[in-house]
Protein backbone atom coordinates (compact mmCIF):
# COMPACT_ATOMS: atom_id res chain seq x y z
CA UNK A 1 0.00 0.00 0.00
CA UNK A 2 2.82 2.40 0.88
CA UNK A 3 4.62 1.57 -2.36
CA UNK A 4 1.43 2.10 -4.34
CA UNK A 5 0.87 5.43 -2.61
CA UNK A 6 4.36 6.58 -3.56
CA UNK A 7 3.84 5.51 -7.18
CA UNK A 8 0.45 7.24 -7.30
CA UNK A 9 2.14 10.38 -5.94
CA UNK A 10 4.75 10.16 -8.72
CA UNK A 11 2.05 9.86 -11.38
CA UNK A 12 0.48 12.96 -9.86
CA UNK A 13 3.79 14.77 -10.10
CA UNK A 14 4.14 13.73 -13.73
CA UNK A 15 0.63 15.01 -14.42
CA UNK A 16 1.38 18.37 -12.85
CA UNK A 17 4.59 18.57 -14.93
CA UNK A 18 2.38 18.85 -18.01
CA UNK A 19 3.16 22.53 -18.49
CA UNK A 20 6.85 22.12 -17.78
CA UNK A 21 6.97 19.44 -20.48
CA UNK A 22 5.51 21.49 -23.31
CA UNK A 23 1.74 21.19 -22.63
CA UNK A 24 1.96 17.87 -24.48
CA UNK A 25 -1.31 16.48 -23.02
CA UNK A 26 0.40 13.89 -20.82
CA UNK A 27 -2.03 15.07 -18.13
CA UNK A 28 -5.14 13.94 -20.05
CA UNK A 29 -7.16 11.06 -18.53
CA UNK A 30 -6.47 8.86 -21.58
CA UNK A 31 -2.75 8.98 -20.71
CA UNK A 32 -2.83 9.01 -16.90
CA UNK A 33 -5.52 6.31 -16.68
CA UNK A 34 -3.28 3.51 -18.04
CA UNK A 35 -0.40 4.58 -15.78
CA UNK A 36 -2.64 4.39 -12.72
CA UNK A 37 -3.94 1.04 -13.97
CA UNK A 38 -0.39 -0.25 -14.25
CA UNK A 39 0.34 0.72 -10.64
CA UNK A 40 -2.92 -0.82 -9.44
CA UNK A 41 -2.20 -4.08 -11.27
CA UNK A 42 -4.96 -3.79 -13.86
CA UNK A 43 -3.72 -1.81 -16.82
CA UNK A 44 -6.60 -2.89 -19.05
CA UNK A 45 -9.12 -1.34 -16.65
CA UNK A 46 -6.97 1.80 -16.42
CA UNK A 47 -6.97 2.25 -20.20
CA UNK A 48 -10.75 1.87 -20.42
CA UNK A 49 -11.46 4.12 -17.42
CA UNK A 50 -9.04 6.73 -18.74
CA UNK A 51 -10.80 6.78 -22.11
CA UNK A 52 -14.22 7.01 -20.41
CA UNK A 53 -13.10 10.01 -18.37
CA UNK A 54 -11.44 11.54 -21.42
CA UNK A 55 -14.69 11.46 -23.38
CA UNK A 56 -16.76 12.93 -20.56
CA UNK A 57 -14.25 15.72 -20.07
CA UNK A 58 -13.23 16.35 -23.68
CA UNK A 59 -14.60 19.88 -23.42
CA UNK A 60 -12.63 20.62 -20.25
CA UNK A 61 -9.40 22.16 -21.37
CA UNK A 62 -7.66 25.42 -20.70
CA UNK A 63 -8.20 27.65 -23.67
CA UNK A 64 -7.85 31.38 -23.35
CA UNK A 65 -8.49 32.17 -19.71
CA UNK A 66 -10.98 29.36 -18.97
CA UNK A 67 -9.76 27.01 -16.28
CA UNK A 68 -11.11 23.46 -16.39
CA UNK A 69 -11.59 21.11 -13.41
CA UNK A 70 -8.37 19.52 -12.16
CA UNK A 71 -8.46 16.38 -14.28
CA UNK A 72 -5.13 15.17 -12.93
CA UNK A 73 -6.35 14.54 -9.39
CA UNK A 74 -9.77 13.50 -10.72
CA UNK A 75 -8.32 10.87 -13.03
CA UNK A 76 -5.71 9.50 -10.63
CA UNK A 77 -8.02 9.23 -7.63
CA UNK A 78 -11.09 8.20 -9.64
CA UNK A 79 -9.30 5.40 -11.49
CA UNK A 80 -7.21 4.16 -8.55
CA UNK A 81 -10.10 4.08 -6.10
CA UNK A 82 -12.40 2.44 -8.65
CA UNK A 83 -9.87 -0.30 -9.38
CA UNK A 84 -8.99 -0.90 -5.72
CA UNK A 85 -12.66 -1.33 -4.84
CA UNK A 86 -13.27 -3.60 -7.81
CA UNK A 87 -15.71 -1.24 -9.52
CA UNK A 88 -16.03 -0.27 -13.17
CA UNK A 89 -15.50 2.77 -15.39
CA UNK A 90 -18.76 4.32 -14.20
CA UNK A 91 -17.38 4.48 -10.65
CA UNK A 92 -14.19 6.14 -11.91
CA UNK A 93 -16.43 8.81 -13.46
CA UNK A 94 -18.68 9.37 -10.47
CA UNK A 95 -15.68 9.56 -8.15
CA UNK A 96 -13.32 11.45 -10.43
CA UNK A 97 -15.45 14.37 -11.57
CA UNK A 98 -16.42 15.73 -8.11
CA UNK A 99 -12.79 15.36 -7.00
CA UNK A 100 -11.61 17.30 -10.06
CA UNK A 101 -14.09 20.08 -9.34
CA UNK A 102 -13.14 20.41 -5.68
CA UNK A 103 -9.43 20.41 -6.51
CA UNK A 104 -9.89 23.24 -9.01
CA UNK A 105 -11.38 25.32 -6.21
CA UNK A 106 -8.47 24.43 -3.90
CA UNK A 107 -5.93 25.33 -6.59
CA UNK A 108 -7.61 28.65 -7.32
CA UNK A 109 -7.91 29.63 -3.66
CA UNK A 110 -4.59 28.27 -2.41
CA UNK A 111 -2.28 27.55 -5.34
CA UNK A 112 -2.71 30.74 -7.38
CA UNK A 113 -1.79 33.20 -4.60
CA UNK A 114 1.35 31.20 -3.75
CA UNK A 115 2.21 31.07 -7.41
CA UNK A 116 1.78 34.83 -7.81
CA UNK A 117 4.16 35.40 -4.92
CA UNK A 118 6.88 33.60 -6.88
CA UNK A 119 5.96 35.35 -10.14
CA UNK A 120 6.56 38.66 -8.38
CA UNK A 121 9.91 37.36 -7.16
CA UNK A 122 10.77 36.78 -10.84
CA UNK A 123 10.20 40.48 -11.53
CA UNK A 124 12.58 41.37 -8.76
CA UNK A 125 15.30 38.98 -9.88
CA UNK A 126 15.04 40.15 -13.49
CA UNK A 127 15.72 43.65 -12.23
CA UNK A 128 18.77 42.64 -10.22
CA UNK A 129 20.02 40.31 -12.94
CA UNK A 130 20.00 37.21 -10.75
CA UNK A 131 19.07 34.72 -13.46
CA UNK A 132 19.54 31.61 -11.35
CA UNK A 133 17.00 32.84 -8.82
CA UNK A 134 14.71 33.87 -11.70
CA UNK A 135 14.76 30.33 -13.09
CA UNK A 136 14.28 28.81 -9.66
CA UNK A 137 11.23 30.97 -8.94
CA UNK A 138 9.72 30.11 -12.30
CA UNK A 139 10.20 26.40 -11.58
CA UNK A 140 8.64 26.65 -8.11
CA UNK A 141 5.79 28.88 -9.31
CA UNK A 142 4.56 26.24 -11.74
CA UNK A 143 4.32 23.56 -9.08
CA UNK A 144 3.03 25.97 -6.43
CA UNK A 145 -0.23 26.39 -8.35
CA UNK A 146 -0.84 22.63 -8.08
CA UNK A 147 0.21 22.31 -4.44
CA UNK A 148 -3.29 21.19 -3.40
CA UNK A 149 -3.33 18.28 -5.80
CA UNK A 150 0.27 17.26 -5.15
CA UNK A 151 -0.48 16.93 -1.42
CA UNK A 152 -4.04 15.60 -1.62
CA UNK A 153 -3.57 12.82 -4.19
CA UNK A 154 -1.37 10.51 -2.06
CA UNK A 155 -3.31 11.29 1.14
CA UNK A 156 -6.74 10.70 -0.38
CA UNK A 157 -5.48 7.51 -2.02
CA UNK A 158 -3.97 6.14 1.19
CA UNK A 159 -6.88 6.95 3.49
CA UNK A 160 -9.77 6.79 1.00
CA UNK A 161 -9.54 3.28 -0.42
CA UNK A 162 -11.35 1.43 2.38
CA UNK A 163 -14.10 4.02 2.70
CA UNK A 164 -14.77 4.00 -1.04
CA UNK A 165 -14.83 0.19 -1.18
CA UNK A 166 -17.41 0.09 1.62
CA UNK A 167 -19.47 2.84 0.03
CA UNK A 168 -19.56 1.19 -3.40
CA UNK A 169 -20.41 -2.18 -1.83
CA UNK A 170 -23.59 -0.77 -0.31
CA UNK A 171 -25.03 0.73 -3.48
CA UNK A 172 -28.32 -0.86 -4.65
CA UNK A 173 -28.38 -2.60 -8.02
CA UNK A 174 -30.57 -0.10 -9.87
CA UNK A 175 -28.25 2.76 -8.88
CA UNK A 176 -25.34 0.71 -10.20
CA UNK A 177 -27.18 0.20 -13.52
CA UNK A 178 -28.09 3.89 -13.53
CA UNK A 179 -24.43 4.83 -13.15
CA UNK A 180 -23.56 2.57 -16.08
CA UNK A 181 -26.22 4.24 -18.22
CA UNK A 182 -24.98 7.69 -17.16
CA UNK A 183 -21.40 6.80 -18.09
CA UNK A 184 -22.63 6.20 -21.64
CA UNK A 185 -24.63 9.46 -21.69
CA UNK A 186 -21.87 11.72 -20.38
CA UNK A 187 -19.82 12.00 -23.59
CA UNK A 188 -22.76 14.00 -24.98
CA UNK A 189 -21.98 16.68 -22.39
CA UNK A 190 -18.27 16.63 -23.25
CA UNK A 191 -18.96 17.02 -26.96
CA UNK A 192 -21.60 19.69 -26.35
CA UNK A 193 -19.09 21.73 -24.32
CA UNK A 194 -16.52 21.31 -27.06
CA UNK A 195 -18.98 22.12 -29.85
CA UNK A 196 -20.19 25.23 -28.05
CA UNK A 197 -16.74 26.82 -28.17
CA UNK A 198 -16.29 26.03 -31.88
CA UNK A 199 -19.81 26.55 -33.18
CA UNK A 200 -20.77 29.26 -35.62
CA UNK A 201 -23.14 29.42 -38.58
CA UNK A 202 -20.44 28.53 -41.09
CA UNK A 203 -19.35 25.28 -39.47
CA UNK A 204 -22.64 24.08 -37.95
CA UNK A 205 -23.67 21.95 -40.98
CA UNK A 206 -20.38 20.06 -40.77
CA UNK A 207 -21.23 18.83 -37.30
CA UNK A 208 -24.29 17.12 -38.77
CA UNK A 209 -22.36 15.75 -41.74
CA UNK A 210 -19.96 14.07 -39.33
CA UNK A 211 -22.79 12.89 -37.12
CA UNK A 212 -24.90 11.29 -39.85
CA UNK A 213 -21.88 9.86 -41.64
CA UNK A 214 -21.47 7.66 -38.57
CA UNK A 215 -25.20 7.21 -37.91
CA UNK A 216 -26.03 5.99 -41.42
CA UNK A 217 -22.84 4.31 -42.58
CA UNK A 218 -21.45 3.22 -39.24
CA UNK A 219 -17.90 4.31 -40.11
CA UNK A 220 -15.38 4.98 -37.34
CA UNK A 221 -14.29 8.38 -36.06
CA UNK A 222 -10.97 7.88 -37.84
CA UNK A 223 -12.88 7.35 -41.08
CA UNK A 224 -14.85 10.53 -40.52
CA UNK A 225 -11.59 12.41 -39.89
CA UNK A 226 -10.18 11.15 -43.20
CA UNK A 227 -13.33 12.23 -45.09
CA UNK A 228 -13.39 15.62 -43.41
CA UNK A 229 -9.78 16.37 -44.39
CA UNK A 230 -10.43 15.26 -47.97
CA UNK A 231 -13.57 17.36 -48.08
CA UNK A 232 -11.73 20.47 -46.92
CA UNK A 233 -9.07 19.83 -49.56
CA UNK A 234 -11.77 19.67 -52.24
CA UNK A 235 -13.27 22.88 -50.90
CA UNK A 236 -9.83 24.51 -51.13
CA UNK A 237 -9.51 23.38 -54.75
CA UNK A 238 -12.82 25.00 -55.57
CA UNK A 239 -11.71 28.17 -53.82
CA UNK A 240 -14.20 28.07 -50.97
CA UNK A 241 -11.90 29.90 -48.56
CA UNK A 242 -10.15 32.49 -50.71
CA UNK A 243 -12.86 35.15 -50.50
CA UNK A 244 -10.72 37.84 -48.91
CA UNK A 245 -8.04 37.70 -51.59
CA UNK A 246 -5.72 34.99 -50.30
CA UNK A 247 -4.20 32.80 -52.97
CA UNK A 248 -5.41 29.24 -53.08
CA UNK A 249 -1.99 27.66 -53.49
CA UNK A 250 -0.73 29.04 -50.23
CA UNK A 251 -3.87 27.93 -48.42
CA UNK A 252 -3.59 24.48 -49.84
CA UNK A 253 -0.03 24.19 -48.63
CA UNK A 254 -1.21 25.32 -45.24
CA UNK A 255 -3.98 22.75 -44.93
CA UNK A 256 -1.88 20.06 -46.47
CA UNK A 257 1.39 20.27 -44.60
CA UNK A 258 0.24 22.34 -41.70
CA UNK A 259 3.40 24.42 -41.68
CA UNK A 260 4.30 27.86 -42.89
CA UNK A 261 7.21 26.83 -45.07
CA UNK A 262 5.61 27.61 -48.36
CA UNK A 263 5.60 31.38 -48.51
CA UNK B 1 10.39 39.96 -50.17
CA UNK B 2 11.95 42.75 -48.22
CA UNK B 3 11.48 43.41 -44.54
CA UNK B 4 12.88 46.16 -42.42
CA UNK B 5 14.06 43.76 -39.75
CA UNK B 6 14.63 40.86 -42.07
CA UNK B 7 17.77 38.92 -41.35
CA UNK B 8 19.58 35.88 -42.70
CA UNK B 9 21.71 35.13 -39.69
CA UNK B 10 24.23 37.74 -40.78
CA UNK B 11 24.18 39.77 -37.61
CA UNK B 12 24.55 38.54 -34.06
CA UNK B 13 21.92 35.86 -33.58
CA UNK B 14 22.76 32.46 -35.00
CA UNK B 15 20.67 29.41 -35.75
CA UNK B 16 22.07 27.86 -32.60
CA UNK B 17 20.69 30.70 -30.48
CA UNK B 18 17.27 30.19 -31.98
CA UNK B 19 17.43 26.48 -31.21
CA UNK B 20 17.96 27.44 -27.60
CA UNK B 21 14.78 29.54 -27.79
CA UNK B 22 12.90 26.50 -29.10
CA UNK B 23 14.06 24.34 -26.18
CA UNK B 24 13.34 27.03 -23.65
CA UNK B 25 9.86 27.58 -25.09
CA UNK B 26 8.82 24.11 -23.91
CA UNK B 27 8.03 25.12 -20.28
CA UNK B 28 6.27 28.27 -21.56
CA UNK B 29 3.00 27.49 -19.75
CA UNK B 30 4.57 26.14 -16.55
CA UNK B 31 4.40 29.54 -14.90
CA UNK B 32 1.15 30.63 -16.57
CA UNK B 33 -0.69 32.82 -14.06
CA UNK B 34 -3.88 34.85 -13.87
CA UNK B 35 -2.06 38.12 -13.47
CA UNK B 36 0.18 38.36 -16.55
CA UNK B 37 -0.31 34.88 -18.00
CA UNK B 38 2.70 33.68 -20.00
CA UNK B 39 5.00 36.57 -19.11
CA UNK B 40 7.66 34.65 -17.17
CA UNK B 41 7.67 31.76 -19.63
CA UNK B 42 8.17 34.14 -22.54
CA UNK B 43 11.04 35.91 -20.81
CA UNK B 44 12.63 32.60 -19.89
CA UNK B 45 12.62 31.55 -23.56
CA UNK B 46 13.97 34.94 -24.69
CA UNK B 47 16.82 34.94 -22.19
CA UNK B 48 19.67 33.47 -24.34
CA UNK B 49 18.91 36.03 -27.06
CA UNK B 50 18.75 38.95 -24.66
CA UNK B 51 21.91 37.92 -22.86
CA UNK B 52 23.82 37.80 -26.12
CA UNK B 53 22.47 41.10 -27.41
CA UNK B 54 22.85 43.11 -24.21
CA UNK B 55 26.15 42.44 -22.43
CA UNK B 56 25.54 45.45 -20.17
CA UNK B 57 23.71 44.48 -17.00
CA UNK B 58 21.34 47.45 -17.09
CA UNK B 59 20.37 46.88 -20.72
CA UNK B 60 19.67 43.23 -20.01
CA UNK B 61 17.49 44.05 -17.01
CA UNK B 62 15.53 46.55 -19.08
CA UNK B 63 15.08 44.04 -21.88
CA UNK B 64 13.84 41.36 -19.50
CA UNK B 65 11.42 43.77 -17.91
CA UNK B 66 10.13 44.61 -21.38
CA UNK B 67 9.12 40.98 -21.85
CA UNK B 68 7.68 40.49 -18.37
CA UNK B 69 4.47 42.25 -19.39
CA UNK B 70 1.24 40.33 -19.97
CA UNK B 71 1.45 37.81 -22.77
CA UNK B 72 -0.74 34.96 -23.92
CA UNK B 73 -0.52 32.69 -26.94
CA UNK B 74 -1.25 29.06 -27.77
CA UNK B 75 1.88 27.36 -26.34
CA UNK B 76 2.46 25.18 -29.41
CA UNK B 77 3.19 28.19 -31.60
CA UNK B 78 4.74 30.41 -28.94
CA UNK B 79 8.04 30.13 -30.82
CA UNK B 80 6.64 32.18 -33.70
CA UNK B 81 6.24 35.43 -31.72
CA UNK B 82 9.46 34.54 -29.90
CA UNK B 83 11.30 34.40 -33.22
CA UNK B 84 9.84 37.73 -34.24
CA UNK B 85 10.82 39.26 -30.91
CA UNK B 86 14.34 37.89 -31.36
CA UNK B 87 14.66 39.56 -34.77
CA UNK B 88 13.34 42.83 -33.38
CA UNK B 89 15.57 42.76 -30.32
CA UNK B 90 18.52 42.18 -32.62
CA UNK B 91 17.55 45.19 -34.68
CA UNK B 92 17.11 47.18 -31.50
CA UNK B 93 20.59 46.28 -30.32
CA UNK B 94 22.31 46.99 -33.63
CA UNK B 95 20.39 49.92 -35.14
CA UNK B 96 20.45 53.36 -33.57
CA UNK B 97 17.11 54.61 -34.82
CA UNK B 98 15.07 51.53 -33.87
CA UNK B 99 11.96 52.23 -31.82
CA UNK B 100 12.16 49.98 -28.80
CA UNK B 101 8.44 50.30 -28.04
CA UNK B 102 7.58 48.55 -31.29
CA UNK B 103 8.85 45.23 -29.88
CA UNK B 104 6.08 45.11 -27.29
CA UNK B 105 3.54 46.53 -29.71
CA UNK B 106 4.15 43.85 -32.34
CA UNK B 107 4.09 41.13 -29.69
CA UNK B 108 0.75 42.33 -28.40
CA UNK B 109 -0.72 42.68 -31.85
CA UNK B 110 0.11 39.04 -32.52
CA UNK B 111 -1.65 37.70 -29.43
CA UNK B 112 -5.20 37.67 -30.76
CA UNK B 113 -4.76 36.36 -34.31
CA UNK B 114 -2.11 33.80 -33.35
CA UNK B 115 -4.11 32.41 -30.45
CA UNK B 116 -7.17 32.27 -32.68
CA UNK B 117 -5.47 30.17 -35.32
CA UNK B 118 -3.49 28.16 -32.76
CA UNK B 119 -6.53 27.23 -30.69
CA UNK B 120 -8.55 26.35 -33.77
CA UNK B 121 -5.86 24.10 -35.20
CA UNK B 122 -4.27 22.46 -32.15
CA UNK B 123 -7.14 22.39 -29.76
CA UNK B 124 -10.19 22.22 -31.99
CA UNK B 125 -8.81 20.01 -34.76
CA UNK B 126 -5.62 18.12 -34.01
CA UNK B 127 -6.55 17.22 -30.43
CA UNK B 128 -10.06 16.19 -31.46
CA UNK B 129 -8.68 13.86 -34.14
CA UNK B 130 -6.09 12.45 -31.69
CA UNK B 131 -8.75 11.92 -29.03
CA UNK B 132 -11.15 10.33 -31.51
CA UNK B 133 -8.65 7.78 -32.75
CA UNK B 134 -7.12 7.24 -29.30
CA UNK B 135 -10.44 6.71 -27.51
CA UNK B 136 -11.81 4.35 -30.14
CA UNK B 137 -8.92 1.99 -29.37
CA UNK B 138 -8.64 2.73 -25.65
CA UNK B 139 -12.31 1.97 -24.96
CA UNK B 140 -11.55 -1.58 -26.10
CA UNK B 141 -8.64 -1.68 -23.65
CA UNK B 142 -5.98 -1.34 -26.35
CA UNK B 143 -2.75 0.31 -25.15
CA UNK B 144 -2.24 1.71 -28.66
CA UNK B 145 -5.05 4.17 -27.85
CA UNK B 146 -3.11 6.39 -25.43
CA UNK B 147 0.12 5.96 -27.43
CA UNK B 148 -1.49 7.04 -30.70
CA UNK B 149 -3.21 9.90 -28.90
CA UNK B 150 0.17 11.27 -27.79
CA UNK B 151 1.86 10.68 -31.17
CA UNK B 152 -0.88 12.14 -33.36
CA UNK B 153 -0.92 15.28 -31.27
CA UNK B 154 2.74 15.75 -30.46
CA UNK B 155 4.51 14.97 -33.74
CA UNK B 156 2.87 17.90 -35.57
CA UNK B 157 3.04 19.95 -32.36
CA UNK B 158 6.80 19.73 -31.97
CA UNK B 159 7.44 20.03 -35.72
CA UNK B 160 5.47 23.28 -35.87
CA UNK B 161 6.94 24.56 -32.61
CA UNK B 162 10.43 24.00 -34.01
CA UNK B 163 9.76 25.53 -37.43
CA UNK B 164 7.93 28.48 -35.91
CA UNK B 165 11.09 29.73 -34.22
CA UNK B 166 13.02 30.18 -37.47
CA UNK B 167 10.01 31.31 -39.43
CA UNK B 168 9.21 34.02 -36.92
CA UNK B 169 12.80 35.21 -36.92
CA UNK B 170 13.05 35.28 -40.72
CA UNK B 171 9.78 37.02 -41.35
CA UNK B 172 10.23 39.56 -38.60
CA UNK B 173 7.61 42.03 -37.58
CA UNK B 174 5.93 42.54 -40.92
CA UNK B 175 4.93 38.93 -41.34
CA UNK B 176 1.74 39.20 -39.38
CA UNK B 177 0.49 42.12 -41.48
CA UNK B 178 1.26 40.22 -44.67
CA UNK B 179 -0.52 37.13 -43.47
CA UNK B 180 -3.53 39.04 -42.20
CA UNK B 181 -3.77 41.06 -45.38
CA UNK B 182 -3.72 37.94 -47.54
CA UNK B 183 -6.71 36.55 -45.65
CA UNK B 184 -4.77 33.37 -45.07
CA UNK B 185 -5.23 33.41 -41.31
CA UNK B 186 -9.02 33.43 -41.55
CA UNK B 187 -9.05 30.75 -44.23
CA UNK B 188 -6.85 28.36 -42.30
CA UNK B 189 -8.94 28.88 -39.18
CA UNK B 190 -12.10 28.17 -41.14
CA UNK B 191 -10.69 25.04 -42.75
CA UNK B 192 -9.40 23.76 -39.42
CA UNK B 193 -12.73 24.43 -37.72
CA UNK B 194 -14.59 22.50 -40.40
CA UNK B 195 -12.44 19.40 -39.91
CA UNK B 196 -12.73 19.76 -36.14
CA UNK B 197 -16.49 20.19 -36.24
CA UNK B 198 -17.01 17.16 -38.47
CA UNK B 199 -14.92 14.96 -36.20
CA UNK B 200 -16.80 16.22 -33.15
CA UNK B 201 -20.05 15.30 -34.90
CA UNK B 202 -18.74 11.85 -35.75
CA UNK B 203 -17.47 11.25 -32.20
CA UNK B 204 -20.76 12.35 -30.68
CA UNK B 205 -22.55 9.62 -32.61
CA UNK B 206 -19.76 7.07 -32.27
CA UNK B 207 -19.15 7.36 -28.54
CA UNK B 208 -22.40 8.38 -26.90
CA UNK B 209 -24.99 5.72 -26.15
CA UNK B 210 -28.60 5.99 -25.03
CA UNK B 211 -30.99 3.10 -25.28
CA UNK B 212 -34.76 3.35 -24.67
CA UNK B 213 -35.80 -0.22 -23.93
CA UNK B 214 -39.50 0.44 -23.40
CA UNK B 215 -41.44 -2.17 -25.39
CA UNK B 216 -44.04 -1.09 -27.86
CA UNK B 217 -46.70 -3.46 -29.20
CA UNK B 218 -46.90 -7.11 -28.25
CA UNK B 219 -46.15 -10.57 -29.56
CA UNK B 220 -44.64 -10.81 -33.04
CA UNK B 221 -44.89 -7.07 -33.62
CA UNK B 222 -43.13 -6.13 -30.38
CA UNK B 223 -40.40 -3.57 -30.80
CA UNK B 224 -38.60 -1.15 -28.54
CA UNK B 225 -38.91 2.60 -28.52
CA UNK B 226 -35.24 2.72 -29.53
CA UNK B 227 -35.85 0.71 -32.70
CA UNK B 228 -38.81 2.89 -33.55
CA UNK B 229 -36.78 6.09 -33.18
CA UNK B 230 -33.69 4.87 -35.04
CA UNK B 231 -36.01 3.50 -37.70
CA UNK B 232 -37.12 7.05 -38.48
CA UNK B 233 -33.60 8.53 -38.48
CA UNK B 234 -30.55 6.60 -37.28
CA UNK B 235 -28.93 8.34 -34.35
CA UNK B 236 -32.07 10.27 -33.42
CA UNK B 237 -31.91 9.43 -29.67
CA UNK B 238 -28.26 10.49 -29.42
CA UNK B 239 -28.92 13.67 -31.39
CA UNK B 240 -31.84 14.49 -29.11
CA UNK B 241 -29.68 13.98 -26.03
CA UNK B 242 -26.92 16.13 -27.52
CA UNK B 243 -29.43 18.84 -28.43
CA UNK B 244 -30.87 18.99 -24.91
CA UNK B 245 -27.43 19.15 -23.30
CA UNK B 246 -26.29 21.79 -25.80
CA UNK B 247 -29.38 23.85 -25.02
CA UNK B 248 -28.75 23.54 -21.26
CA UNK B 249 -25.18 24.79 -21.73
CA UNK B 250 -26.49 27.68 -23.80
CA UNK B 251 -28.84 28.53 -20.92
CA UNK B 252 -25.64 28.89 -18.85
CA UNK B 253 -26.33 25.88 -16.66
CA UNK B 254 -23.25 24.73 -14.79
CA UNK B 255 -21.75 21.63 -16.48
CA UNK B 256 -21.57 19.96 -13.07
CA UNK B 257 -25.29 20.50 -12.55
CA UNK B 258 -26.00 19.07 -16.00
CA UNK B 259 -23.89 16.06 -15.06
CA UNK B 260 -25.95 15.62 -11.90
CA UNK B 261 -29.20 15.87 -13.91
CA UNK B 262 -27.88 13.18 -16.25
CA UNK B 263 -26.98 10.95 -13.30
CA UNK B 264 -30.46 11.34 -11.80
CA UNK B 265 -32.00 10.68 -15.23
CA UNK B 266 -29.88 7.55 -15.65
CA UNK B 267 -30.80 6.20 -12.21
CA UNK B 268 -34.52 6.94 -12.68
CA UNK B 269 -34.30 5.27 -16.09
CA UNK B 270 -32.76 2.19 -14.53
CA UNK B 271 -35.29 2.14 -11.68
CA UNK B 272 -38.34 2.30 -13.93
CA UNK B 273 -36.68 0.22 -16.60
CA UNK B 274 -37.07 2.54 -19.59
CA UNK B 275 -33.33 2.91 -20.11
CA UNK B 276 -30.87 0.08 -20.55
Amino acid sequence: MVLKTILVFLIGLLGYSEWLLGTSYIQRPIVLGPLVGLVMGDMQAGIIMGATLELAMIGAISVGAYNPPDLISGTILGVSLAISSGAGADAALTLGIPIATVMLAVDTALGQPIMLFFIHRCDKYAETGNIKAFNRCMFIAGYAQSIGGIICIPLAFYFGSDAVTKLLGNIPDFVQTGMDITAALLPALGFAMLAQTMMNKKVAPFFFIGFFLVAYFNISTTGAAVFSILMVLVMVMFGAFGKTGGDAAAIEAEVDGGDFDEF
Amino acid sequence: MSFSVHSDYNKIITKKDLKKVFWRSIPYEHSWNYERMGNVGYTYAMYPILKKLYPEKDDLARAMKRHLTLYNVTPYISTFPLGISAAMEEANATEDDFETESIGAVKSALMGPLSGIGDAFFWGTLRVIATGIGCTLALKGNILGPLLFLLIFNVPHYALRYLGTFLGYKLGSESIEKITASGLMGSVMEAASIVGMMVVGAMTMDMTAINFITEIGSGEEATTLQELLTGIVPGLPVLGLFGIVYWMLKKKLNPLLIMLIMLVFGIIGAFFGFLG
